[in-house]
């Protein structure tokens, strides 16, 4: 149909200042080091062969290769430190140094690109190598490290951009690249809210006592926990209509701020009630860098304006920012 | 950005949009066609065809040394999307617990849990144990089991044999606690480990 294309492309590739890429590379910098950092005391147990490790190495890489023999693993990088005269335990202590590394570098925003692809092979290396023990923290972190790894890079708050004077990418690509950021997680929400909302136990509360009774994740007593009981019901509806109807009411200006912050509440709850810090850090990173840099850097302004001038979708009204 | 690299980025865009769904689908449908025996007959034809469709798409129907699969199957772990998004849907599945039983040549038996450093790790071994409750292929469970359990043993050098029990846990809904009824464990299966030898099964599932 005419005039479907033009507003497509503008919607996918609406001009972007790059803040949100400066957002995420600063979040998913904090995270890899949070990540490594938790696992120092276990990450030769975790990662070593049978002699010392948790889970035999092998055992998971071979889990790995079933489905694919071209994902990276630590296997690959022993092999590598094994040529150059270094032993399983000197690899994986370097493998941990690099990574925490690589997630500072990204943290200063200096040699970006390098240190994303870093982070990211690193990272992957270890949660595949570790595929028997990852959880939804790291799936989410390696998306996060992915689009990190292949965004148009340098974005405006690095150390690339203020001492190596670099330029920016145009702005449409920098645009495009959150708009694939935004898609995603409206995606991972739906089908999130959908199929918790198809669960009995999401109506009435008892899936949200169980998830907060249940080993690991008894942070709190049910003893105390009992107390909140009818909270509980509402609190399960709440949850799965949030995460619903999060792909529709995240894009208007008017409800973003509500739908965001019920969001970020939400995983800030789970890091605090059910312990599972990690997990709340990366998915509120991706948030704030997918929908919040208007929102915290005084651009609102600016994006109603443009939203009043434009009759056109709601994302292209959104998300477009002053550019520098 | 010139057209030919705008349409460069639109090609690659639907190729992982339609993966990310493919897999979230297949995932959506699987969590809701297992233990749902008494929806209406029409409801699970639609979900079993949708989880073919989606299978199709991700590449899952494909033999496994298919190149076309390998290669999904590579950008789908590369990229994070491998996975759906169905976290404790569409309900919160029960926990699993480990225990070991270390016994000495003197007789004396201790028990212990699997040993962990920090707290970032007993996530992942709880991850792990919820994970082994779905590993229905006997020698990869033993496998797991037996590593798990040799790690324990380095925690108690003179152990002569020690006993792998699996368990599942069995929380009390809201009402089920009000009523007083608490957190009991499910027997599963048990290994014997000698470690210098095979494993005894000592119960089935």
């Amino acid at each position: 149909m005419p005039g479907r294309g033009p507003r497509l492309r503008t919607f996918l590739f609406p001009p972007d200042s790059g803040h949100w890429l400066s957002l995420l590379r600063i979040g998913l910098g904090l995270q890899v080091m949070l990540y490594t950092w938790s696992l120092r005391a276990d990450w030769d147990y975790l990662f070593g062969l049978n002699g010392h490790g948790l889970v035999n190495r092998t055992l998971n890489e071979a889990i790995l290769s079933a489905q694919s023999h071209l994902v990276p693993r630590l296997g690959w990088c022993i092999a590598a430190g094994r040529n150059l005269g270094l032993s399983e335990a000197q690899t994986l202590s370097l493998v941990w140094w690099s990574l925490l590394g690589a997630g500072l570098l990204l943290l200063l925003g200096l040699g970006a690109r390098a240190a994303a692809i870093a982070a990211w092979f690193l990272y992957l290396s270890s949660a595949k190598s570790g595929t028997l023990f990852a959880y939804g923290v790291d799936n989410f972190t390696v998306i996060g490290l992915f689009y990190l790894a292949i965004a148009p890079f340098p974005d405006p708050w690095s150390l690339d951009r203020r001492i190596r004077k670099k330029a920016l990418q145009s702005p449409e690509r920098l645009g495009f690249h959150r708009r694939i950021l935004q898609l995603h997680l409206c995606l991972i929400y739906f089908f999130g809210g959908l199929a918790k909302s198809t669960g009995p136990d999401w109506w009435n509360g008892n899936s949200l006592w169980l998830a907060l009774t249940r080993p690991p994740f008894d942070l709190i007593s049910p003893q105390l926990l009992i107390h909140f009981a009818p909270l509980l019901t509402a609190g399960g509806i709440c949850v799965w209509l949030l995460e619903m109807s999060y792909p529709v009411l995240i894009w208007p200006v008017r409800t973003r701020r509500i739908w965001l912050g019920g969001i970020l509440l939400l995983h800030l709850s789970i890091g605090l009630t059910m312990g599972l810090y990690l997990f709340a850090f990366v998915m509120v990173v991706l948030n704030l860098a997918a929908f919040a840099p208007e929102i915290f850097l005084g651009w609102e302004k600016a994006v109603r304006a443009r939203a009043k001038r434009s009759d056109s979708s709601p994302g292209q009204a959104a998300d477009s920012e002053e550019l520098e | 950005m010139s057209a030919r690299q705008t349409w460069v980025w639109l090609a690659a865009f639907a190729l992982h949009c339609t993966l990310i769904i493919a897999v979230a689908l297949h995932d959506l449908s699987s969590s809701l066609l297992l233990g749902n025996d008494h929806s209406p007959g029409w409801i699970r034809t639609s979900l079993g065809r949708i989880r073919t469709v989606a299978a199709a798409t991700s590449g899952k129907n494909l033999a496994e040394s298919n190149p076309l699969r390998q290669a999904a199957f590579t950008y789908m772990d590369c990229s994070g999307i491998e996975a759906g998004y169905s976290y404790f849907a569409p309900s919160v599945p029960p926990n699993g617990k480990l225990s070991f039983t270390i016994r000495y040549p003197d007789g004396r038996t201790e028990e212990d849990l699997p040993p962990v450093g920090g707290a970032a790790a007993g996530y992942r071994i709880a991850t792990l144990l919820d994970r082994l409750q779905n590993i229905h292929y006997e020698r990869l469970r033993e496998a797991i089991l037996q590593t798990l359990a040799a790690a324990a043993g380095r925690e108690h050098p003179g152990a002569e044999t020690i006993r792998a029990s699996f368990a599942l846990a069995q929380l009390p809904s809201i009402a089920e606690y009000r009523a007083g009824r608490r957190v009991s464990y499910r027997p599963l299966y048990a290994y014997d480990f000698r470690f210098s030898s095979r494993a005894t099964p000592r119960h089935g599932k």
